[in-house]
């Protein structure tokens, strides 16, 4: 047996320590009124929800770039015949790295939704009440999920059309979402 | 089957809840449970341990965590040690890596322990953390979290199939009704009745309060040994007869239809066909209802109603004592709440306890022979299932 782990068993009974009495605390002083500051700053990294978009983490900074300029893209497969959601650096099917880029619809209708009015995630409490739906890209054969804005989410409905827009986030980034129009 | 038969020879759970405890206490206090409860369990004959636990990384700061509830257990595993992460089934995922470590050789006796703790002071932070059981990259910025998504399985539920939400009521109010014999259930002495439940707040439309299951601290486990080894333990068993597990997709993008879960189709039917068994068989079934909807979607999946008939099924009884089949008499994930890590394992512990003849009377299952428990785990993107057969005590 170690030393060590022979030390831990008391061999010689050890002072039990009585059960302290409970001590009234005295009131503390009132706490000086501060103003609220609301923390604009976005959280850490990684307790962000998006992705990174630069060449410093991302292979795929196309995506973003061109998602920048307004039009939402992803990666195909040729040989496959595949269409990539989201995009990709390798193709799940036949696994080659040489995929192409193309521009997907920018409209679409809605297949389902809900709307977050409790529980949202950090950095997002200040949008709620906020509506998330399923896509259906009109002539693409994928159901993209997103943020539906543009109109209450109780004013929403299946088979709705909406439009994709991209949308800057605080630090320069940007990610796409739903606006419904139709 | 191939490789040794391993049955479940005890378990315990502590209370779940809003627990003021830390998540190495829950440990502890598992433990201590744990052997009470199997008075015939040593420490050192336990050679494996595995943790089924989601997220201690965000919820308590702590990675490495087999090793520590090793330690908080007084367990010191000499074959396998190790942690199961598969979100909300992380707990089932620790049995099944024990049931195969036994019936490869590899362990004789292993323990299987789920501990979560979920409730922060800041909730917010919580939601960050399951947040990220999502796509994080590519869903996570539009704010998925289960609800909405499980929201719109149950709009597309209504549309496709006139479910009403007074029939997912009629799930909540079912499992409530049970966890309410159930003291360490969070939702224990609290009754919700259908009108109540109608009446709560909107969380995810057409989602309320009472449809979701909750935020919850909480541990489990359970003891497994080998056929070889089983004679240590002469009380009541419940030997592990078949499993199956399907992941199908990730990225909400291919969820597919929503409302038909083939995942769970294809994980039930291999392991009621690896314990040689249909579903008729089934005297109980402990089903994941993390969502009231999502129990409904579960019976028409595992073939106990046509498909769109899961709403009426529930309503009609038939998924309560006395109808074709007992769903969650432990009070499921509704009612006792949703310690992520440790519901699939407080789920054979019930399976255990009903096999044993131990639960309280207003939820025991008469003379079950058989029971299957399911857990899905993330947008019900994959799906893991246990079939169990009773075994007695020598």
């Amino acid at each position: 047996m170690s030393r060590e782990r022979r030390r831990t068993r008391a061999s010689v009974a050890l002072p039990v320590v009585p059960e302290t009495p409970e001590v009234p605390v005295p009131p503390a002083a009132p706490a000086p009124r501060r103003k609220k500051v609301v923390a604009e700053a976005p959280p850490p990294y990684l307790l962000d929800f998006f992705p990174p978009e630069t060449e410093a983490g991302t292979r795929l900074v196309r995506f973003f770039d061109r998602l920048r300029e307004g039009r939402l893209s992803t990666t195909r497969c040729a040989k496959d015949d595949l269409l990539h959601w989201p995009p990709r650096t390798a193709c799940p099917r036949c696994h080659t790295e040489e995929l192409e880029w193309v521009d997907l619809p920018d409209r679409g209708r809605l297949y389902a939704f809900s709307a977050v009015l409790a529980g949202a995630p950090q950095g997002m409490e200040r949008d709620v009440p906020f509506a998330v739906g399923l896509v259906d890209l009109d002539g693409a054969p994928l159901r993209l999920f997103g943020r539906v804005d543009g109109r209450p989410w109780n004013e929403l409905e299946i088979g709705a059309t909406v439009r994709v827009e991209s949308y800057e986030v605080p630090d320069g980034r940007v990610f796409y979402r739903f606006r419904a129009i139709g | 089957m191939n490789g040794r038969t391993v049955a479940v020879v005890g378990g315990a759970t502590t209370k779940f809840g809003v627990r003021a405890t830390t998540w190495s206490e829950l440990a502890q206090e598992i433990g201590a449970a744990l052997f009470r409860a199997v008075p015939d369990l040593r420490a050192r004959d336990v050679d494996s341990l595995f943790v089924g636990a989601a997220m201690p990384e965000r919820l308590a700061f702590q990675s490495h965590v087999a090793p520590l509830a090793a330690e908080q257990m007084g367990i010191r595993p000499t074959r396998v040690i190790q942690r199961t992460e598969l979100a909300c089934a992380s707990g089932q995922s620790a049995i099944r890596s024990a049931y195969a470590a036994i019936a490869s050789g590899l362990s004789d006796i292993a323990v299987a322990v789920g501990v979560e703790k979920m409730n922060l002071p800041s909730m917010a932070e919580a939601n960050t953390a399951m947040a990220c059981v999502m796509d994080r990259a590519w869903d996570g910025p539009a704010g998925a979290t289960a609800p909405p998504f499980f929201a719109m399985v149950a709009q597309r539920h209504m549309l496709e199939h006139r479910t009403t939400e007074e029939q997912m009521a009629a799930v909540s109010e079912k499992n409530h009704r049970f966890a309410n014999s159930n003291p360490n259930a969070q939702f224990y002495e609290k009754t919700f009745p259908r009108d109540k439940l109608l009446r709560l707040p909107v969380v995810a439309p057409p989602l309320r309060l009472g449809d979701c299951s909750s935020m919850t601290d909480g541990a489990a486990a359970v003891v497994l040994a080998s056929e070889d080894v089983v004679r240590q333990f002469p009380g009541p068993k419940a030997w592990i007869r078949g499993t199956g597990q399907y992941s199908d997709f990730h990225n909400l993008a291919h969820a597919g239809s929503l409302t038909e879960w083939p995942g769970l189709k294809r994980a039930a039917s291999e392991a009621l066909e690896m314990a040689r068994i249909g579903v008729r068989d089934l005297d109980f079934a402990e089903l994941h209802d993390c969502f009231s909807i999502s129990e409904i979607v579960e019976y028409e999946a595992l073939g106990l109603c046509a498909p769109g008939e899961g709403g009426r099924f529930v309503e009609d009884g038939r998924s309560d004592l006395g109808g074709d089949i007992v769903v969650n008499p432990r009070g499921g994930l509704l009612g006792c709440g949703h310690p992520l890590g440790a519901t699939g394992i407080a789920q054979a512990v019930e399976v255990f306890e009903q096999f044993a003849g131990t639960v309280p009377s207003a939820r025991q299952v008469p003379n079950p022979e058989w029971a299957l428990v399911h857990n899905l785990s993330g947008s019900a993107n994959v799906h893991s299932v246990m079939v169990y057969r009773r075994g007695r005590a020598a």
